[in-house]
């Protein structure tokens, strides 16, 4: 071998060792822009309790209260600026826009005031002039006011001459808000104060001279918080030692707490406009979309979780030790709309109702059926169109003797027309027993709507479960069926127990009104299937239609009916619910009303359906 | 001399071994981790469309202009506006099999590309609908899949498939993007770089949520714009022999970080118009107008920076 050969050698050995290198050599080796540096430390979102109540006490808050109640009862609609926050001129100028009709135009809605909150009054700045105004300004004291009307979302901004005492001009600016008075800053530094979350995190109660606020007027500005429609401010804890700030998220509209975040000081971190919307899917989906949750409780064990489409379910229950259920859940809710003229209906087009495809069935008598199915689930990254809403909540039961685990689910626009409120509701007695609620909060689309929630519930009595009706004697079903549960009757219509001990089971009550929490009945059908994972143990997409009263969509697991005979079985209870937008018989609403402070309250009506489970060796 | 073609040899394999490397490495980048510095993408002006309206409009006797409608609103599927206040429509139910559609690219030839949405409920049929790429031809008029994405698995935890489309003029090829993979806590996202003729990959990559695509030509080259999915950005891709180079240059934030930029118009003169939506990779229906917001931003050469002008 010579010389050249061997030099040819080495460098096709070297040539293919470094193409070798550079093959397996990562791409993103050298991207030197890559920054870790800006990489916050991870930010902690807090979600407050949501009891309004512990802000009520507050003195500020009271007052504040009290103060628009009063204003409200003596015929005006704006709340003055106070005297420290007066000089004699603006106190002259506040007065003349009291009684300015252009000011005021739009502080009345259907007769009833609403509340407004007086801003700032300060001198002209020339940018907010017209030319006409300038004019006049240049040789005049002029001053601009700020108003913020609460139930509109909107700002209105006044020029006032002070020399000669006149309106120049009257501005407004529909979903803006201004900067806030003195007096707001100083109710949103005392509920940021009072909140029990922020003197938990910051581990001591908090002074107010802990407080920032530096970013309030400006970068909270057009903070969404809860909605849209709510002024927002952000009062700021900051611990220089930890190169982090807490932020108390405040809904000056709800006056609460509506939020708080920990948060880096550095400025990529720096939470510019937070909204409570994000902060809570954020924090729903990080612990409870995102993985399982367990809840010790009274002797019972319940893993929970939330899900893309089907709601909240629990799985893995127990009660002292004895498994209970294996899943259940509220796999889905159909809204259906009843009408006349049906001889007419044009289904040759889609129809898409406030973002949702309506689903049209033809009825009998020239009725037609319209809807659609709305799934609950995680707020981001689901199929859901009613979003989880805060986390799932433990509560005690109001007869003491147990608790409940309950998430809330809305459409975002809730309470308007066509937008939804559901809860998912699991009762845990300390007797065993257990309940499976949906709670439906409307408001819907009209007052002739039949909601029918589709529950699935999959008992762990073992792997071979018996189920039986009761009509004078208990009758096993041998194979799978339904049938509409009789309204009235017997109270434990219905008993799944286990085939190797008789003893081990439920009694199965439907709700024939007896739980005192005003609902009309579950006038349910009942399924008994055959286990099969495909069938709902996983997130179920669709179930059926909406809108065919005769199909509640568990029918086609029914085909072909297969025998239940030592089986592992899963119940389907479908409640079917009638609501009522009747003055005085409300059931499955909601309504906006203004009340005696000029602010929007929302009232509901909620109704409440689902069966409870007794274990057998109670009824002895 | 002949001693050392051994020699010229080694170095000729090495360098046919190393381009075919070199160039298979790049079929399938992984995208870096979007930057946050503020970029200089050079100047740019209104953009040549090769666009060409459909040929069997002519044949139909349809006037120019024509809109299309993709908000599925009142039709599903695609349906052409035409005449007067665009009160006419041109809507077969054909063109309603594929359900719902996103966005959409159209070449010279005046074929029109789609690429789909799933849109408020769930259908068995939806996720499947999510994974391909359709085709109106220009001159027939038919709606077809022009390609399937096997690998594309849209589910109840991501319901979105491929979601935003372009058309490059200059090398006649197709950019597209999914984002089926992508959860709460990872970016998974692909761009593909397609060949509608061979209905070839050419290019892919992987890593980013992309929202929407524009392409445009600037004094310092060609980029792809890229508005994510996952944030409130704006993106640069610089594009180097046709193909994307994987770093992207962050041109510009969004002032509320829920906003998402839904569509880029280049409006020339340095300047993008971009419509942004609080997108959550869910189903709540976006189309409010309180939910949109439209932005003119512009590229200030003196202060070497992106101005952005709520609209």
């Amino acid at each position: 071998m010579n010389k050249e050969t061997k030099i040819s050698l080495v460098v096709l050995a070297v040539g293919l060792t470094a193409i070798a290198i550079y093959w397996f050599l990562p791409q993103n080796m050298g991207s030197a822009q890559t920054s870790t540096r800006h990489s916050a430390k991870e930010e902690k979102i807090i979600l407050p309790q949501y009891d309004r109540q512990v802000y009520r006490d507050i003195p500020q808050v009271q007052q504040y209260i009290s103060d628009l109640e009063k204003m409200i009862r003596q015929g005006q609609a704006v709340l003055p600026l106070q005297s420290s926050e007066l000089n004699s001129d603006t106190r002259k100028v506040q007065a003349l826009l009291l009684h300015n009709a252009s000011f005021l135009q739009d502080t009345k809605e259907g007769g009833k005031l609403l509340h407004n909150d007086m801003m700032r009054i300060l001198p002209a700045i020339a940018s907010s002039l017209d030319e006409k105004s300038q004019k006049i300004c240049s040789s005049h004291t002029c001053y601009q006011a700020e108003k913020y009307n609460f139930v509109t979302n909107a700002t209105t901004r006044a020029i006032v001459d002070a020399d000669d005492m006149k309106v120049l001009a009257v501005e407004r600016y529909p979903n803006t808000q201004p900067d806030i008075s003195l007096r707001l800053k100083h109710i949103a530094e005392a509920i940021a104060l009072h909140a029990p979350e922020v003197a938990r995190e910051l581990g001591h109660t908090p002074a107010k001279k802990d407080i920032t606020m530096a970013n309030v007027r400006g970068t909270m500005k057009e903070s969404p918080c809860e909605n849209t429609d709510h002024l927002c401010v952000a009062p700021t804890f900051a611990d220089h030692q930890k190169e982090q700030a807490l932020w108390a998220v405040v809904d000056l509209t709800e006056l609460k707490l509506a939020a708080a975040k920990w948060a880096g000081l550095g400025k990529t971190t720096t939470p510019a406009c937070i909204s409570e919307r994000s902060l809570q899917n954020r924090y729903i989906m990080k612990h409870f979309c995102q993985k399982n949750s367990v809840l010790e409780k009274n002797g019972w064990k319940i893993t929970y979780r939330l899900t893309g489409s089907d709601g909240l379910e629990i799985r893995y229950v127990t009660f002292k030790g004895r498994p209970v259920l294996h899943s259940a859940k509220i796999v889905d809710w159909h809204v259906s709309y009843q009408q006349k003229g049906g001889e007419k209906l044009d289904t040759s087009t889609e129809t898409y109702i406030e973002g949702r495809r309506v689903e049209f069935v033809k009825g009998e008598d020239g009725n037609y059926l319209f809807g659609y199915n709305d799934a609950m689930g995680c707020p981001l990254f689901s199929t859901s169109v009613v979003l989880a809403f805060n986390g799932p909540q433990v509560r005690a039961l109001k007869s003491g003797d147990g608790f409940m685990l309950t998430q809330d689910f809305r459409n975002p626009k809730w309470p308007m027309a066509c937008n939804y409120r559901y809860e998912n509701r699991f009762e845990f007695y300390n007797d065993g027993s257990f309940r499976v609620v949906g709670v439906n909060k409307g408001r819907g689309c009209g007052d002739n709507a039949i909601y029918r929630p589709v529950m699935r519930i999959d008992m762990a009595l073992g792997d071979q479960e018996d189920f039986y009706s009761y009509d004078g004697n208990w009758k096993r079903w041998d194979s799978e069926q339904s049938e509409r549960v009789p309204d009235g009757g017997e109270r434990f219509a219905y008993k799944v127990v286990a085939d190797s001990d008789r003893q081990k089971g439920y009694y199965i009550e439907p709700n024939h009104r007896q739980f005192h929490d005003n609902s009309r009945g579950d006038h349910a059908t009942l399924f008994v299937t055959k286990f099969k994972p495909q069938e709902g143990d996983k997130d179920l997409l669709t179930l059926g239609s909406c809108c065919d009263l005769n199909n509640d969509g568990v029918e086609q697991y029914l085909k072909p009916p297969e025998s239940l005979k030592s089986s592992h079985l899963v119940l389907w209870y479908v409640p079917r619910i009638r609501n009522d937008a009747r003055p005085g018989h409300e059931y499955c609403w909601a309504d906006t009303v203004i009340g005696d402070d000029g602010n929007l309250h929302v009232q509901v009506w909620p109704c409440t359906v689902g069966p409870k489970f007794v274990p057998l060796e109670r009824k002895k | 001399m002949k001693r050392y073609l051994p020699i010229f040899t080694v170095f000729a394999i090495l360098l046919a071994v190393g381009l075919y490397v070199i160039d298979k490495k790049n079929q399938t980048i992984p995208a870096q981790k979007m930057t946050r510095v503020s970029g200089d993408i050079g100047e740019f002006g209104r953009q040549h469309s090769c666009a060409r309206p459909p040929q069997f409009l002519s044949r139909m006797h349809i006037p120019q202009p024509v809109m299309i409608d993709l908000s599925q609103k009142r039709f599903k599927g695609i349906a052409l506006l035409y005449g007067k206040g665009f009160k006419k429509v041109l809507h077969p139910k054909q063109w309603e099999q594929y359900a719902h559609f996103g966005t959409y690219a159209v070449d010279e030839k005046g074929n029109v590309y789609l690429v789909p949405i799933p849109f408020i409920s769930i259908h068995p049929d939806t996720f499947n609908l999510q994974k391909n790429i359709y085709k109106l031809d220009s001159k027939s008029g038919k709606l077809s899949v022009l390609m399937h994405f096997e690998g594309i698995v849209p589910s109840s935890k991501n319901p979105y498939g491929l979601n935003t489309i372009a058309y490059d003029c200059d090398s006649r090829t197709l950019w597209a993007a999914a984002i089926d993979k992508s959860d709460y806590s990872t970016q998974q996202g692909v761009i593909y770089h397609i060949d509608p003729k061979s209905r070839k990959i050419l290019q892919k990559i992987k890593g980013v949520d992309v929202l929407s695509m524009a392409l445009v030509r600037t004094s310092l080259g060609k980029f792809l714009l890229v508005g994510s999915a996952r944030d409130n950005g704006l993106y640069a891709y610089p594009l180097k022999k046709d193909r994307l180079l994987p770093k992207p240059v962050r041109l510009l934030t969004l002032p509320d970080p829920n906003e998402h930029i839904r569509k880029i118009k280049i409006k020339g003169n340095n300047t993008l118009e971009l419509q942004s939506i609080p997108f959550t990779y869910a189903l709540i229906a976006r189309s409010d107008r309180k939910d949109r917001m439209y932005y003119r931003v512009t590229w200030n050469r003196e202060k070497k920076q992106w101005e952005t002008e709520k609209m």
